[in-house]
């Protein structure tokens, strides 16, 4: 009913007049239209006053979150090898003067004849043997080195049953390292031998070699019991 | 106004011209003053061309323009310290006969202009809204924000006076 219009009151309405906007309104209103389609859309509500820093700040703040986050992740993933590095330290390994349970870390020598097969090959290693300490350190296995023969073949060793272990061993066989490592068992020389009569077992027989010739030469004075010579030695 | 909104200014131009005139009137018989009329009707101009980007066809363009017209002159009445309820406040019974300062006037149009004139301010709204706009009740109530009950006693109220200020035509 009241959506319908009483004829007489519009009519009256009409005659009021009919009131137009000016000519220069319509022309700066259509131009403002015609800039506006010309332009991509834009916000319609600009960042302006101290609204407009919140913007740099929520961007510096994800950048130096990202960062955070990023040098936590990488301290976290040096974190377990440093453990594992720390493990292989066994105390007979450590020379007199370092305290036992001290975090040492012995990596294999890059002069090496007998190239480790079980050895890190990521970058911190590298880093790790580029230290000042570790070069020290295997500048005293080179001078006890220089002494043993450079390759032994285990044929050789299969007379050789009494050896004494020297009061500086090697810490380590390189072969064998990864994988005492990563058992996480500290690294003696009767593990190690464990570790090659279990790859014998195995039928590993390469590997075995390998490991007990590393074995010998790290461990040139160490008297290798006659049972654990028949777990360890290749059998003809 | 979708194809405004998609970059064709012209479909504005189209736009602009079916309701500059209509809405011009609805703001100017509501606000009174030419000049303060003319810089609100700029206004709910600018204010369309700024949301085009938002608008979505769910009702008719008419009613999303004459909500921004609306919402414009509460802004405006809200400045000048003025608000819709309480001119509402002071509204007088439909059968109430013309004011008496109108008394004198002879022609039924000077009659029926003071009787617009002297509408409440939402009852002119409603007024002017179906009459310029052509908005149902339904519209109406969208357009000013109100329920439909309201729209609807705000409508027939301003009817009753203005068809009463007219009445020995």
């Amino acid at each position: 009913m009241t959506d319908e219009r009483d004829p007489k009151i519009s009519r009256r309405y009409r005659e009021l007049g009919a009131e137009e906007p000016s000519r220069e309104l319509d022309q700066a209103i259509l131009a403002a239209a015609h800039r506006a389609a010309d332009k991509p859309h834009a916000p319609l509500v600009t960042p302006a006053g101290r609204h407009r820093w919140y913007f740099a700040f929520g961007a510096a703040a994800i950048l130096v979150l990202a960062v955070a986050v990023t040098v936590q992740i990488e301290r976290k993933g040096s974190e377990p090898e440093a453990v594992v590095l720390d493990q292989r330290a066994s105390p007979q390994a450590l020379p007199a003067t370092e305290a036992p349970g001290a975090a040492v870390r012995v990596e294999p020598k890059e002069a090496s004849p007998v190239k480790p097969r079980y050895g890190f090959t990521s970058e911190r290693k590298q880093r790790a043997q580029e230290a000042p300490r570790e070069l020290a350190r295997e500048d005293r296995f080179e001078a006890k080195e220089a002494q043993a023969p450079q390759v032994e073949s285990p044929n050789r060793e299969q007379g050789a049953n009494s050896r004494n272990v020297g009061p500086a061993a090697p810490a380590a066989v390189p072969a064998l390292r990864g994988r005492m490592a990563a058992s996480a068992v500290p690294l003696s020389p009767e593990r190690l031998l464990e570790r090659i009569a279990e790859l014998r077992k195995e039928g590993r027989h390469e590997e075995a070699d390998k490991a007990l010739a590393e074995f010998r030469q790290h461990y040139p004075d160490y008297r290798i019991s006659e049972d654990m010579l028949k777990k360890v030695e290749r059998t003809k | 106004m979708l194809a405004y909104r998609g970059g064709d200014a012209a479909a504005f131009e189209e736009l602009y011209a079916r309701h500059r005139a209509r809405l011009f009137r609805f703001v100017l018989r509501n606000i009174k003053v030419r000049a303060v009329a003319e810089e609100i009707y700029q206004e709910v101009w600018m204010r369309v061309v700024e949301a085009r980007s938002n608008y979505q066809a769910t009702a008719r363009f008419t009613t999303w323009l004459y909500t921004i017209a609306h919402n414009r002159l509460v802004d405006h009445w809200r400045r000048a310290g003025l608000s819709l309820v309480s001119l509402e406040e002071q509204d007088v019974p439909a059968d109430t006969p013309d004011p008496a300062h109108h008394v004198e006037a002879r022609e039924t149009l000077a009659r029926f202009a003071a009787a617009l004139d002297a509408l409440p301010a939402a009852q002119r709204e409603a007024f002017l809204l179906h009459e310029e706009a052509g908005m149902t009740v339904a519209e109406i109530a969208t357009a000013t924000g109100a329920n439909e009950e309201a729209a609807k006693s705000r409508l027939r109220y301003a009817m009753a006076k203005l068809k009463a200020a007219i009445a020995d035509d």
